[in-house]
């Protein structure tokens, strides 16, 4: 009996009991409902994270203070001459910029709100994907030369001047009045949650905040292959330069990217687990039904071998069945999933990632399952002997 | 075409034995019509299954259409089953969710026909019972009368050597039976090959030949219409 001839046996089996086959095939269901949606979301969330850092640049690090050497910062770590120094020194360093943050009281068109002002410079806008608006962003000679100079998100833009352009007005941070001469579109990301910015020349942002101090210093490559390079060199200047080694330590995307799939790794294998044990029960579940149906088939069993079935075409034909019902809840239970997954994402607000390969595992898983715990009841359908099997009732 | 010598079936060898068929020899030619008759235990239902190659015996030879099929593994005996033998039996055996036309298709299946030719030779079958008109009908639509001659046409489609019929008019009505009958004298007549198990006196007498069984052995080899078709002999050490 050829291929097409055993499926649609099977198939006619399973329809001649469709609510048990349904019924039986149900913790395939669930179980590959389950998995398709978690890894649909898991997946689309880990894409959009990506898509989030990747937007940084892979090319990127940044240098700061080892926290683990539970010793308090003093605040000298970083100079600007330190940038200066390592630009010249390390070629395969780009762009370096200090990074001076302060969450802070903004004053300007009568009204005060608080944003993270952020001293940096020009190089800024080459590691960030900024995107101006209006006016310019700082200037190496805004940097140089100190100017009181202050480029702001919209968003504060809209609150601070809800009925005129921004640009050109002024603000007072501390003590000190700039000039607004930019305006970018609020960075967006998962983790930037609507905090409002603030960028001024490191020079400036030192003048106003005294007590305050650069935190980290960010740099850039040309190509993501010298970043690892272009970090060891500048930290082995930096610990030259304030003689202390073993103070600083270095970032790259790559690690933090590393870091995101260990997470999803975890919730990957946790889900596995689950969705494992769905599957055995649904198996078993499945294998019952088809212990069941041999019995009840026993006649016909003995027929089609009167009629010169070998034991290997019983064999496959009790496979057969066994592997369309799993695929059938397979096939469900994935329409479902996806369903689901694009439900979950409508409320989560991110897109589902629904890939070829989980598809075609599930689909694969559900068939091995059917082939795995059908091989008993079809064992024992073959190694009926007719005589016996066509006397039954 | 069947020869069988020193046939001997025994159930359980080993403890409690039952000795099913002793020493049982005979020889059918092809285009006989041979009835076996014999009281419930005289070794006919053995004998049957061992015909149809759903059984091996302990000892003795079997040749069935120049093969010697006694000492064949399950799935050459299956091969057996599906090219040389015909089954019918007493309660049809039709699948029922399956129509008349797949269920005659059914053995060859088995034996790899392609579907065009399946589909003509299952409707040629189903012409000689007389079923055209019911190819579509699912078992359960048909009356036991049209689902033996369905299961007739079933068991020649593989043109196997011979009919084994086991109490084929065992569930029919004497009119219904009579049918049946003159069905398996027309196959008769083209020279199909058949043996059939009955314990009825007047099915019987449509054979050619009639062979008595009594506790495992073969007691007497009655010929009878012998106008109906050429001779036959029939070689048995116990035979009268």
């Amino acid at each position: 009996m050829n291929l097409g001839e055993s499926i649609w046996v099977a198939w006619d089996s399973i329809r001649a009991n469709m609510l048990r086959s349904i019924l039986t095939t149900l913790g395939i269901m669930i179980g590959i409902t389950a998995v398709i949606a978690v890894v649909a979301v898991g997946q689309g969330g880990q894409k959009s994270i990506m898509k989030e850092m990747e937007k940084f640049g892979s090319n990127l690090f940044q240098i700061m203070v080892d926290w683990r050497r539970d010793e308090l910062p003093t605040g000298r770590e970083f100079t600007m001459e330190d940038i200066d120094i390592i630009k010249a020194n390390v070629p395969e360093v780009q762009y370096l910029l200090p990074c001076a943050n302060s969450y802070s009281n903004v004053k300007g068109g009568n009204k005060v709100k608080t944003a993270q002002v952020l001293g940096t410079e020009a190089d800024y806008a080459h590691l960030h994907p900024l995107e101006i608006t209006a006016g310019r962003f700082l200037t190496n000679s805004d940097c140089q030369g100190r100017r009181r100079v202050a480029v702001i998100d919209e968003e504060m833009a809209q609150e601070l001047f809800p009925r005129t352009s921004a640009l050109g007005k002024r603000i007072m941070l501390g003590n000190q009045t700039l000039v607004i001469c930019g305006l970018v579109k609020a960075e967006s990301s998962p983790f930037s949650m609507g905090i409002k910015y603030v960028y001024i020349p490191t020079r400036v942002w030192l003048d106003i905040y005294p007590d305050g101090n650069i935190a980290y210093i960010e740099g850039g490559t040309r190509n993501p292959e010298e970043v690892k390079v272009a970090m060891q060199n500048s930290i082995k200047i930096l610990e030259k330069r304030h003689r202390s080694e073993g103070l600083y330590q270095g970032f790259d995307m790559e690690q933090q990217i590393q870091a995101v799939n260990k997470v999803t790794g975890v919730m990957t294998l946790v889900i596995g687990i689950i969705a494992g044990f769905s599957l055995l029960v649904g198996g078993i579940g499945v294998m019952n039904i088809m212990l069941v149906s041999v019995t009840e088939r026993t006649r016909e069993i003995g027929l089609r071998m009167a009629l010169g079935a070998r034991r290997r075409d019983i064999l496959i034909q009790f496979l057969i069945e066994a592997i369309v019902l799993c695929l059938l809840g397979g096939i469900i239970g994935m329409a479902l999933g996806i369903g689901g997954a694009f439900l979950i994402s409508a409320l989560a607000k991110w897109p589902p990632l629904v890939s070829w390969t989980t598809v075609l595992l599930a689909f694969t898983f559900s068939a091995a399952i059917g082939i795995i715990f059908g091989i008993l009841p079809a064992n024992q359908a073959a190694n009926l002997d007719p005589i016996e099997a066509l006397r039954r009732d | 075409m069947i020869k069988m010598e020193q046939i001997n079936k025994i159930y359980r060898p080993h403890s409690n034995p039952v000795h099913a068929l002793q020493d049982v020899s005979l020889h059918i030619k092809t285009g006989d019509f041979v009835a076996i008759m014999g009281p419930s235990g005289s070794g006919k239902s053995t004998l049957m299954n061992l015909m149809g190659c759903l059984d091996t015996p302990n000892s003795g030879t079997y040749w069935l259409g120049g093969v010697e099929v006694s000492s064949l593994n399950s799935d050459q005996l299956a091969t057996v089953r599906n090219r040389k033998i015909g089954f019918v039996f007493q309660n049809y055996n039709l699948l029922p969710r399956m129509t008349a036309l797949r269920n005659v298709e059914l053995p060859m299946l088995y034996a790899g026909v392609e579907k065009e030719e399946r589909k003509a030779r299952a409707l040629d079958c189903i012409g000689r019972v007389g079923m055209l008109d019911r190819i579509h009908h699912r078992p359960s639509e048909l009356s036991g009368g049209q689902c033996q001659r369905i299961a007739i046409a079933r068991a020649l489609v593989n043109n196997p050597n011979i009919i084994l019929a086991d109490e084929p008019t065992g569930n029919l009505d004497s009119v219904t039976s009579l049918e049946i009958m003159n069905i398996f004298q027309s196959l008769h007549r083209e020279n199909t090959t058949i043996v059939l198990v009955t314990h009825e006196a007047d099915i019987a007498a449509f054979a050619r030949r009639i062979l008595h069984f009594r506790d495992g052995k073969l007691i007497k080899d009655e010929l009878l219409n012998p106008l109906l078709t050429e001779p036959s002999t029939a070689k048995g050490g116990e035979h009268i």
